[in-house]
C-alpha cells in the first residue's frame, strides 16, 4: 500500500505496526484519534513530503526513491537520523540488555555461557555508541557546514580545509564490524545456545535483535544511499565554486 | 531435501526487479539476500561479505564497467553469476558469466533456464553443509581468539597465508560466525578454549 496524506495515520498503523518507532522520529505521539497524516503534519510543522517518503521507504523496502530522497535538505535527513539514534541507544539497547538479564534465571543457561552473551553484547554496544558518537560529533557537524556554505554561498578557509582533510567517502567504511557483530549474536543463539525447555526467553531476545537489526539496515541504507551521495555532491560543488 | 541457496540480485529497475522476485519465489529453497541497484561504492566486497550462492546480474544497472566486478566474484568458485540478457547481448558480454537468463523470454522458458543452470551447478562440497568444526579448524580457532593475526597463525602453523583463510572462511561459513569476539563466544561455549587460557594471553 502506498502511504498518502489523505490516509488517517490511525489506519496507517493498523496496516503496518513496525511504523510505531518512525512517528517518534518525528515527535508523533499516540493519541492522534482520528487525523490524517496531512492535518497532524501541519499541526506538527512536518514536512509532509518527508514524513510521507520516509514511512514508505519503512514501510516498503523495494520503495526507496533515492533521488527524491536526496532532494530534502541535509538539515531533514540529520535530524531524522539523530533521533533514529536515540532510539537505538535509549530505547532499543536497555530493552536487549533486559531481555539478557533473564536469562539468568534460566537454569538450562550455566552462568559462565550467561557472562559470555552478556559481555558480547556489552562489546557491541560500546562499538555502536562508538560509532553514533563519532557521527553525531564529527559526520553531522561536518554535512550541515557544508550546506550553510552552500546555502550562503560563502565558504570559509577552514571549510576547505576540513574538506580536504576529511571526506565523507572515508567513513562509510566503517559500518561493517558493528553489522557483522549483531549477525553473530543472533546465529550464537539460534545455532548455539543449549536447549532450553523456557524457550520463550530466546524468542524474546531474538525478535528484539532482529528489530534493530532491520531498523539499523533502514538507517544505513539512508545514510550510505542518500546522505553520502548528497554530502559527495555538495563537496564537489563547493570545490568548484572555489575554484 | 531442498537445499537452500542464498541469491543477491544487482538491478536498478523495479519492474525486472519485482520480477526476478517473482520468479525466485517459484523455486523452492533460493532466498534472496539483498537487492542492489548497481551505484554502490564497493559493491564487490558487499557481495563478497554476502557470499552468495547465486548472483544475478543486471550490466545495465552497473554505472561502471562490469568486467572488473565479475571477475572479482568469478574468484569465489561456488559462486554462481548469472546475467541478464536480451537478444541483442553479444557473446563476448555473455561469456564472462556461467548462466544467463533471456529477459525476452516467458515464464516457462525463464523457469527451465533457471532449472538448467542450477542442475549445472556442482555438489556443495561435503564439509560445508556439516557444521562441526575439524580438527585443523578448531587449532585454528583457537588461534584466533588468542588474538593472533592469519600471519602470525601462518608462522606458527607453518602453513601458507592463503591456507589461513581459506580454513577461516570456511569456519565462518559452517559457524555463521564472522568477527572475532563472536567466534570467542563460540569457542569459550563449546571448549574448544576455556577462559584461564584466554585470560593469560
Amino acid at each position: 500500500m502506498l502511504i498518502q496524506k489523505e490516509i488517517k495515520l490511525a489506519d496507517v498503523i493498523h496496516h503496518d505496526y513496525n511504523l510505531i518507532p518512525v512517528l517518534n522520529r518525528f515527535d508523533i505521539r499516540l493519541g492522534f484519534g482520528d487525523k490524517t497524516i496531512e492535518e497532524i503534519c501541519i499541526e506538527k510543522n512536518i514536512n509532509i513530503e518527508f514524513f510521507l517518503t520516509i514511512l514508505n521507504a519503512f514501510h516498503d523496502r523495494q520503495f526507496f526513491p533515492k533521488k527524491h530522497l536526496q532532494s530534502f535538505p541535509a538539515k531533514l535527513l540529520i535530524q531524522y537520523l539523530n533521533k533514529s539514534h536515540l532510539y537505538y541507544l535509549e530505547e532499543k539497547v536497555p530493552e536487549i540488555e533486559f531481555s539478557i538479564e533473564q536469562l539468568k534465571n534460566n537454569t538450562d543457561l550455566s552462568p559462565e555461557t550467561f557472562t559470555l552473551l552478556k559481555n558480547f553484547f556489552e562489546e557491541y554496544r560500546n562499538e555502536l555508541t562508538n560509532h553514533i558518537n563519532n557521527e553525531e560529533e564529527r559526520v553531522y557537524p561536518y554535512v550541515q557546514k557544508l550546506e550553510d556554505a552552500i546555502n550562503s554561498g560563502k565558504i570559509s578557509d577552514t571549510l576547505i580545509q576540513e574538506m580536504e582533510e576529511y571526506s565523507i567517502t572515508d567513513y562509510e567504511e566503517d559500518h561493517d564490524d558493528v553489522e557483522s557483530k549483531l549477525y553473530d549474536l543472533k546465529n550464537i543463539i539460534i545455532k548455539y545456545l543449549p536447549s532450553s525447555e523456557n524457550d520463550n526467553q530466546y524468542f524474546n531476545l531474538l525478535k528484539e535483535l532482529f528489530m534493530l537489526e532491520s531498523d539499523l539496515n533502514e538507517h544505513s541504507r539512508i545514510e550510505d544511499l542518500i546522505l553520502v551521495p548528497k554530502v559527495e555532491a555538495m563537496e564537489f560543488t563547493l570545490k568548484s565554486m572555489k575554484s | 531435501m531442498v537445499i537452500r541457496q542464498t541469491v543477491v540480485m544487482i538491478e536498478g529497475a523495479y519492474l525486472i526487479q519485482a520480477g526476478i522476485e517473482q520468479l525466485l519465489n517459484e523455486l523452492p529453497g533460493l532466498v534472496l539476500l539483498e537487492v542492489f541497484e548497481g551505484s554502490e561504492k564497493s559493491l564487490s566486497e558487499k557481495i563478497a561479505r554476502l557470499s552468495p550462492d547465486i548472483l544475478i546480474i543486471d550490466t545495465n544497472s552497473l554505472k561502471t564497467d562490469f568486467v572488473p566486478l565479475i571477475n572479482e566474484i568469478n574468484k569465489n568458485p561456488d559462486c554462481l553469476t548469472i546475467g541478464l540478457f536480451d537478444s541483442s547481448t553479444p557473446e563476448n558480454v555473455k561469456s564472462h558469466f556461467k548462466g544467463c537468463l533471456n529477459l525476452s523470454d516467458g515464464k516457462f522458458e525463464l523457469l527451465e533456464q533457471f532449472g538448467q543452470i542450477l542442475g549445472k551447478r556442482p555438489a556443495k562440497k561435503p564439509g560445508l553443509s556439516n557444521s562441526s568444526l575439524s580438527e585443523r579448524e578448531k587449532t585454528i580457532v583457537k588461534q584466533v581468539v588468542n588474538g593472533l593475526t592469519n600471519q602470525e597463525i601462518a608462522d606458527k602453523l607453518f602453513l601458507s597465508i592463503h591456507t589461513v583463510t581459506t580454513h577461516r572462511k570456511n569456519i565462518s561459513n559452517k559457524l555463521g560466525i564472522k568477527t572475532v569476539s563472536g567466534l570467542t563466544v563460540y569457542a569459550l561455549m563449546n571448549k574448544i578454549v576455556d577462559l584461564n587460557e584466554i585470560e593469560h594471553r
